[in-house]
């Protein structure tokens, strides 16, 4: 076997070319690596807001909670044996819409922000929510609020400020809360009979959320509930609800990453089968001095296939350290259900990492294969002849 | 022996390397033009709408409704000149509960007027009779209605996101598109059969949202702040503005994932940059010695500099127009007409523009330029005794 240490004396004699082809391999790596990151952001964000035995009530035929609609009667829906009680209440009604707000920013530019109208148990059936700054909104009042994950990004929406959701119907933002990283973080939360006051919709809710008193329950909890004949609604699983709505998301974001990188790694596979191309023909006196100090055709073709894949390591690692930085930044997305702007977390996974380094070894074989047996089809004399 | 004869003898000295480097090239365009195209595409349904049509939807959410007597202040010409005509519409929530297509628009709209604003699409004007005639008749694009496999005629069952249970509608008519933007996937049925429902006494008497046709579109700014301020005193008030931005309203968190696209699509130039910087870098180390002889038989530097400089530009504009050449047969000739064929919805029309292409052009020259600069200031600085010195 040819030592390693030739390979990377090689790689570092020849700087520029190094640089320039792992450079290539670590921007792939860096692109596949941030989408499958934001895809994994997009699912926790999602996904970490359910709960399994917890159970939301939409009406029939509503895949979400925005275009949803139950009577005020909802409350029956709670009354149930399987039903647990969550700070003295059963069942937990809330209004969904989304506003239009303008961005912060300066650009002039709109988007939509979801509003949640709930109760003071509807954030104690939430424990993960924490106020990080201001304070609790006042029950029966037009206190709101907002996200950390938002807060600041609209106009009107930030701690101190007020919006209108109706015509001198303010809301007043007094305070941000976390939710453990949850989508929840990307909503504003309100007082449920004052934005129905407001709304002018007093008689229905969006959703309903039940919590059942064993996660076992949730079968005969759906057939009791879904064959009622005062409701017509369904009843899911609220960890299957959100998986279903970032199915949408993080499909998008990861498949579309995943072409792109793949796209990508032709233009730097071809890279890299350029520089080992460029060695070997460089090498060949090298290659051929080899040979007749004894080395065999197996192990300069593994010498070869070695440099390669070192190379095109080295560049995800660099890619991946990169990407890393990425962490620290947050990425608005659109929720496709609600029309409205979540922000996620670019989230690292082990497994991202170790696909990220799978693809650049893959990378590394398929350039450098070609010319590793070109390599080793040196004759010996040939070469040493010049 | 001038610049030009030289680079281009020199290109083929090393045959693999410089078709590697083409191919390299001509892929990296490809995908630059295939996420440009994308952006514009994505873009495009939006930035084509007409520029004499204003869209009023409620201030606050796009969700709120609006009274339907504010139709009749908008087409009060005392009230707010300029407006040639205006109709309405209410977002209906369509699913197809056979689940043969995801997605499609389903509106609600003003049988007498609709297709008067909406001047791009193109319908018979019998199925327009026969529309007024039927209370449950529904009109479909013509891809739509491939899609859900109907035929003037025949009964279709729809469901909603919104109203609850099935609706039955007739299929009265097909429209086709006289723009190539018109999007042909929605269906629209009459209001009025909306209206009437039990089902949708939530809504009764309310709209989506006005679109109005305007006499100047120069005015368009002026004429929406009219109707803005028209019923800023009442309870809903209201927002204007260009069909455009009213269309990316919908998209409005879909603008950062449009900033990531320019973000990759500089990428891969960055990357086509490094594989053609090392290339030119590989072939400028393996001739030191030969421009080192081109030094000493009198050539000065600034002509080593334009041979490298103009083996660089060369290779990329070749491999440039390669990849306009992929781009126009893969993208323009095969994968496009498919999206557009599939994915109407979102991307009704679907080819690489000619501004991208030349923008992708005048990207390949610049990373030429750019990656065979370093090689060319070093080897026309190096000194004539170092090159020729020079053992590799």
């Amino acid at each position: 076997m040819v030592p390693v240490r030739y390979n990377v004396r090689s790689l570092i004699v020849r700087k520029i070319t190094t640089l320039a082809t792992a450079g290539g391999i670590a921007l792939v790596v860096f692109v596949f690596a941030a989408a499958q990151m934001l895809g994994e952001g997009a699912q926790r964000a999602m996904v970490s807001s359910g709960r399994p035995d917890n159970v939301i009530v939409l009406r029939k035929g509503s895949d979400a909670e925005l275009p949803s609609g139950i009577g005020n009667d909802f409350k029956k829906l709670g009354d149930r044996p399987e039903v647990a009680q969550v700070a003295g209440v059963g069942a937990i009604g809330e209004i969904v819409i989304v506003i239009t707000a303008e961005r912060a920013d300066g650009s002039g530019g709109i988007s939509n922000v979801l509003v949640r109208g709930t109760t003071a148990e509807g954030i104690a059936f939430r424990p993960e929510v924490k106020i990080v700054s201001g304070r609790a909104p006042k029950p029966g009042t037009n206190e709101v609020i907002v996200g950390k994950a938002i807060s600041g990004r609209f106009k009107g929406v930030g701690p101190g400020q007020r919006f209108e959701i109706r015509r001198n119907r303010p809301l007043e933002v007094v305070g941000v809360f976390t939710a453990a990283g949850s989508s929840y973080e990307s909503e504003v939360w309100g007082d449920l009979d004052v934005i129905r006051k407001y709304l002018g919709r007093e008689s229905v809710v969006s959703s309903v959320r039940i919590r059942l008193t064993d996660p076992s329950k949730f079968e005969a909890y759906r057939m009791a509930v879904e064959g009622d004949k005062n409701f017509s609604v369904k009843a899911t699983r609220e960890h299957d609800y959100f998986q279903k709505q970032s199915e949408g998301l993080s499909g998008f974001l990861t498949g579309f990453g995943m072409v792109i990188a793949i796209l990508f790694s032709i233009a730097a596979m071809l890279g890299a089968a350029i520089t080992m191309n460029g060695a070997v023909a460089n090498r060949s006196k090298e290659i051929g001095t080899l040979r007749a100090l004894g080395f065999s055709r197996r192990s300069i073709l593994v010498s070869f296939v070695l440099e390669a894949v070192g190379l095109a390591l080295a560049g995800g690692v660099v890619g991946l350290v990169f990407v890393m930085l990425l962490s620290l930044v947050s990425f608005p997305v659109m929720n496709f259900q609600t029309f409205s702007e979540i922000v996620i977390g670019f989230h690292a996974s082990p497994q991202i990492v170790v696909s990220a380094l799978i693809f650049s070894v893959i990378m590394g074989l398929l350039g450098g294969l070609i010319p590793a047996i070109r390599a080793s089809r040196v004759s010996p004399v040939e070469a040493m002849r010049g | 022996v001038n610049i030009a004869t030289y680079a281009r003898r020199n290109l083929f000295r090393r045959r693999g390397r410089t078709i590697l480097t083409l191919i390299t090239i001509a892929v990296a365009v490809l995908i630059f033009n295939a996420i440009r195209t994308v952006d514009h595409a994505w873009k495009a349904g939006a930035e084509e709408a007409a520029k004499d049509r204003l869209a009023t939807r409620h201030k606050v959410s796009i969700t709120m409704l609006l009274p339907k007597r504010y139709i009749d202040d908008m087409r009060d010409p005392s009230k707010i000149p300029g407006i040639k005509a205006a109709t309405w519409a209410n977002w209906f929530g369509a699913k197809d509960p056979r689940g043969r297509t995801q997605f499609f628009a389903g509106f609600a709209a003003d049988h007498l007027t609709w297709f008067d604003v909406m001047d791009e699409m193109k319908v018979e004007p019998a199925a327009l009779e026969e529309w007024q005639r039927t209370n449950n008749g529904a009109i479909l694009g013509d891809l739509l209605a491939k899609t859900l496999e109907v035929k003037v005629g025949d009964d279709l069952t729809i469901a909603s996101d919104i109203y609850p249970g099935d609706w039955k509608f007739k299929v009265v008519g097909i429209y086709t598109p006289l723009r190539k933007t018109a999007d042909r996937n929605t269906m629209v049925f009459r209001w009025d059969f909306l209206n009437n429902d039990s089902r949708s006494t939530f809504s009764k008497e309310q709209i989506g949202w006005v679109m109005s046709r305007i006499d100047d579109p120069t005015k368009s700014a002026e004429i929406s702040r009219a109707v803005d301020k028209l019923f800023d005193e009442r309870d809903d008030q209201t927002l204007t503005m260009s069909e455009r931005a009213f269309q990316l309203s919908f998209l409005g968190g879909f603008s950062a994932i449009l900033s990531a696209f320019d973000l990759v699509s500089v990428v891969i130039l960055l990357i086509m940059m490094l594989v053609l910087a090392n290339t030119i870098a590989m072939n400028v180390r393996e001739r030191a010695h030969e421009y080192g002889v081109l030094r000493a038989i009198g050539f000065s530097p600034g002509w080593v500099f334009g041979f490298i400089l103009g083996e660089a530009m060369m290779i990329s504009l070749a491999g440039g127009l390669a990849g306009v050449a992929l781009t126009m047969l893969l993208i323009n000739g095969a994968i496009g007409p498919a999206i557009e064929e599939n994915m109407s919805a979102f991307f009704p029309y679907f080819r690489t523009p000619l501004p991208v292409i030349a923008l992708s052009l005048v990207g390949t020259l610049v990373v030429g330029a750019a990656s065979g600069l370093v090689p060319a200031i070093g080897a026309s600085r190096r000194k004539v005794t170092d090159a020729l010195r020079r053992v590799d």
